[in-house]
């Protein structure tokens, strides 16, 4: 008799949710159908709209591109401050890694503040930063250099091409940093002892053993700061246009001057998703060959050299990357932010003002902070969710095209800032929605730049989770729905979690699309700052990037502390 | 109440050209048995386990519980709706969830109330001994706790048919024991169908009323542990159960058959013919050694193994044999030995040229 109770209340339970059943179908159907709307559909409008004319297909546009020299040269500084990034963030990046993972440095964990620190500050504000100090004429030390010392051979013009590349690198050498160093640490000692106890002596060990084993993701980290350096607008626009150094961004961003050019403009973003994509490509194909370096799995004992006393000298070059990436813009801007008028005597007359006016009197800013908030809280959602059922639909079911699925998210990777604008104007131009100007053609271009961020982050947590803690729970008689909801996303929520986090803080000072997508309304706050930036007044838009700073600060603060609340589930690790 | 008719099940994974996971299995399961599903890792059983439990499609063929087609080609009824519970291999204990969450779950499901609930588990948790493990959370349980919080977590529902994936396999050797016993008890006290896959043939003695020894995603022997352990219905299912002496020979007569050195008189299948050749199956534990009055044969290895002794053997013709006798027994390794063979306990099977044998029909 009990038995049929409880076949019956089975029964029950899914007449009444019979009329759901299918929410299954309508959560992934609406998953595949948002990454065509993000992704794929402005993708096709771009390429579309670079061989559109009047009168058909035509390559014009592609001519123009590559035989003008003005996008040339576009093209060339471009690939330049590329090149010049990545082999700087190598030489940052390397030592700094083989510093924390392999030797007896002092103060670890200041080296890795320093690193994610570089990570997390915005390039534009940096690069604000740089100008107060290295202009040929107003910079703070290029006019002490000049009248204190006597010395004016002495002075570092900022606008130039060293200039752009040092402002880059102090945001592009944690790629390197990061891969070198997850590297250096699984290699297991024994490796090394293995080659010692043939004969091998260190520097041999090194070249012939350590270096080969972690060079594939020295390479694809340099890879990865290329691909980041040329993709940024910021510094690139307030850097490289006072200096005359057009790149491929800024090139772009002119061309939506009136009247807009959108043909040439799809045609050089085309270009652009090209280089970006090779690199890319290359980055990938080096880090496939790392695998054969987490061969030592677990309990991994790297080597530790004893540096003796030569550890304070490489403590010391720590220390300078510290104070030139972390103690000078920061120093810098607060300096400012804080003095009347910016010169030799600045801290004569220091005063609040500046920041009364940016909070209270300019009335951009208050909007502004509000119209970053809400994106950037949207966007990391909409991609923790979205990234969670692309994740799910990959690896759970057996939907055919779930693979490409999974591609498609993948391609924002390969799609500068300013691109993935252009595209999105290409397509929502042509669409009877007048999205254009609002907050919702903004939100759409976070959500699509940052989708496989939050895929990533989803699609590993997934994988910590065995399939059959899902199918337990099905074959007790919960829903797909119920499951979701009870099992799978408690299950995977510190993933989430880090996805969010790592979708929030870039959303929070984006640039590169915002610059071209935004209007009165829908101003950001990186948008905000660069406005402000481009009428002069240096000692307000300091107030303001230290405010922008302070904002970011304060959501990493809070999202560590609602993470570390959440510690519990984390702890119960998964033991299936 | 709930048996399980499985008729001409087939599944493929990728192209159809592959070899099958389960090739037209058929397999009548009835009610309030313990069946086990035997075979290599790798022979299908998991599968048909999964197909069973309906996280599987069929590629042809049906299954039924009782008189409800629960699975065909074109229709499948989806796990929740099927009523059954499932022990995985890896338990599955949720670990976000507490001991008395993870076997409340089903029950909150069926929509019960909090009262009944928590009585209802209680009941549940006294029958595997997890009482007072309530607000544990899974990571603060051994393994063997782990197993019975899955254990329980099914039965509270009181399934009709209850599927077990190699629940065993992750436990120590002793644990493992002791979970036999109580598992054999647990399935007789509750009367629900056990379908139970394993790979370890002693498990499968231990456990089952019947036994479906499966290979290559083909039945080979559907019996009671006695029939498949003792009457292996062809090479493959006597090679896998347990240790076996397969000794290519001949029939020189109706009732006799040669194998090197030995001749065994023994009833044979009836296909078979004077002068075809056959495999002979010998048991270690068949063969009897003496000192004289025997077929000779020299001691190559020696092991004393605690309970009993196990010997390599070589005859005159070079043919090896293992020989498991009491441990009483102590022939050096060197010396000549007098062995005879208990043929009552041997089988002979058609030598086969391809090892991708079929069931053969008197077994049925």
């Amino acid at each position: 008799m009990q038995h049929l109770t409880m076949a019956t209340a089975l029964a029950a339970a899914h007449s009444a949710t019979r009329s759901r059943l299918s929410l299954e179908h309508w959560v992934t159907g609406g998953a595949i159908v948002t990454l065509i709307v993000l992704i794929v559909l402005p993708l096709v409008s771009l390429l579309w709209g670079s061989i559109a004319a009047e009168e058909g297909p035509t390559f014009e546009y592609f001519q123009r591109a590559v035989s003008s020299r003005l996008y040339a040269t576009a093209l060339i500084n471009s690939l330049v401050l590329g090149a010049w990034t990545g082999l700087f963030s190598v030489l940052i990046g390397v030592p700094l890694a083989w510093a924390v993972a392999r030797t007896n440095l002092p103060f670890k964990g200041f080296v890795r503040f320093t690193a994610s620190l570089s990570y997390l500050s915005p390039p534009f504000l940096t690069a604000i930063a740089f100008v107060n100090l290295f202009s040929p004429n107003a910079g703070l030390i290029n006019a002490f250099v000049r009248d204190v010392l006597g010395a004016p051979w002495l002075i570092f013009n900022i606008f130039s091409m060293t200039g752009l590349v040092l402002v880059t690198v102090l945001h592009t050498f944690p790629y390197v940093y990061l891969l070198a160093s997850s590297a250096l640490q699984s290699v297991d000692a024994s490796y090394e002892e293995s080659a010692q106890i043939l004969g091998a002596g260190k520097l041999r060990t090194a070249l012939s053993i350590t270096g080969p084993l972690v060079a594939p993701a020295i390479l694809s980290g340099a890879l990865l700061a290329f691909v980041n350096a040329i993709a940024l607008f910021g510094s690139q626009a307030i850097i490289g246009l006072p200096g005359r150094i057009f790149t491929l961004p800024t090139r772009i961003y002119a061309l939506f001057d009136y009247p807009p050019q959108y043909g040439l403009a799809s045609a050089l973003s085309l270009i652009f998703v090209a280089i970006t994509v090779a690199a890319l490509y290359l980055q990938r194909a080096y880090l496939a060959k790392r695998s054969y370096v987490t061969m030592g799995g677990k309990g991994v004992r790297p080597q530790l050299v004893d540096l003796g006393a030569g550890r304070w000298i490489l403590f010391g070059f720590c220390a300078l990357v510290f104070i030139v990436a972390i103690l000078l813009p920061y120093a810098a801007l607060i300096a400012v932010s804080l003095s009347k008028s910016w010169g030799l005597a600045f801290w004569k007359n220091l005063t609040l003002a500046n920041y009364h006016f940016v909070l209270f009197d300019y009335d951009v800013t208050q909007r502004a902070i509000a119209n970053s908030l809400i994106l950037a809280v949207a966007a990391a959602t909409i991609a923790a969710l979205l990234g969670a059922m692309i994740g799910w639909i990959d690896l759970r079911t057996k939907i055919p095209g779930r693979r490409l699925l999974d591609y498609i998210s993948l391609i924002p990777l390969g799609l500068p800032g300013i691109v993935m604008a252009v595209a999105l104007i290409q397509f929502w131009l042509r669409m009877p929605v007048a999205l254009y100007g609002t907050l919702g053609i903004l939100l759409l271009a976070y959500t699509a730049r940052y989708i496989p961020l939050g895929v990533r982050a989803a699609n590993s947590a997934l994988r910590q989770v065995d399939p059959s803690l899902e199918e337990s729970a099905r074959i007790l008689g919960a829903s797909w729905g119920m499951t979701m909801r009870e099992i799978t996303l408690p299950l995977i929520r510190p993933g989430l979690f880090a996805g969010w986090i790592l979708v929030f803080v870039p959303a929070i000072q984006e640039l590169s699309a915002s610059i071209l997508l935004f209007s009165s309304d829908s101003i950001t706050l990186a948008v905000a700052v660069y406005n402000l930036y481009e009428t002069g007044y240096v000692e307000p838009v300091s107030a303001l990037a230290i405010v922008n700073m302070a904002i970011i600060g304060a959501a990493i603060w809070i999202a560590n502390r609602l993470s570390g609340t959440k510690r519990d589930t984390q702890r119960m690790e998964v033991t299936a | 109440m709930a048996g399980i008719r499985i008729d001409n099940l087939s599944k493929h994974y990728g192209a159809q050209t592959e070899m099958a996971a389960v090739a037209d299995l058929t397999l009548d399961i009835k009610d309030n048995q313990f069946v086990t599903l035997l075979g290599p890792s790798g022979c299908g059983k998991t599968t048909t386990l999964r197909l069973i439990a309906g996280y599987l499609t069929p590629d042809a063929g049906t299954i039924r519980v009782g008189d409800r087609l629960v699975s065909a080609p074109d229709k499948v009824v989806p796990p929740e709706e099927r009523g059954m519970g499932m022990v995985f291999q890896n338990y599955a204990v949720w670990p976000h969830k507490t001991v008395f969450e993870n076997v409340a779950f089903g029950l909150r499901v069926r929509g019960m109330a909090k009262d009944d609930t928590r009585e209802r588990v209680a009941k549940v948790l006294e029958l595997v001994n997890l009482t007072g493990f309530e607000s544990r959370y899974p990571n603060e349980l051994s393994g063997g706790q782990q197993q019975r919080v899955a254990l329980a977590r099914s039965l509270v529902v009181e399934p009709e048919i209850l599927l077990l994936d190699e629940p065993l396999s992750n436990l120590d050797a002793k644990l493992r024991e002791r979970m036999r016993w109580e598992l054999k008890a647990l399935q007789r006290r509750t009367g629900i169908t056990f379908v139970y896959v394993t790979h370890d043939q002693s498990e499968a003695l231990a456990l089952s009323d019947q036994i479906a020894v499966i290979h290559r995603g083909r039945l080979q022997q559907f019996g009671t542990p006695r029939e498949v352990y003792a009457r292996p219905a062809n090479r493959v299912v006597a090679d896998f159960m347990g240790l076996v002496n397969l000794l290519p020979g001949t029939v020189v007569a109706a009732d006799s058959v040669a194998a090197g050195p030995l001749t065994l008189r023994l009833s044979l299948p009836r296909d078979l013919r004077v002068g075809d050749s056959v495999d002979v199956a010998i048991r270690p534990e068949s063969i009897t050694l003496a000192a004289a009055g025997g077929v000779p044969a020299r001691v190559e290895e020696q092991s004393y193994l605690g309970n009993l002794s196990e010997y390599h053997l070589a005859l005159a013709d070079g043919t090896r044999l293992r020989v498991q006798t009491s441990a009483a027994d102590e022939f050096p390794i060197g010396t000549t030995v007098a062995l005879s063979v208990d043929a009552a306990q041997c089988n002979v099977f058609a030598h086969a040229v391809e090892q991708d044998a079929k069931p053969s029909p008197q077994d049925r």
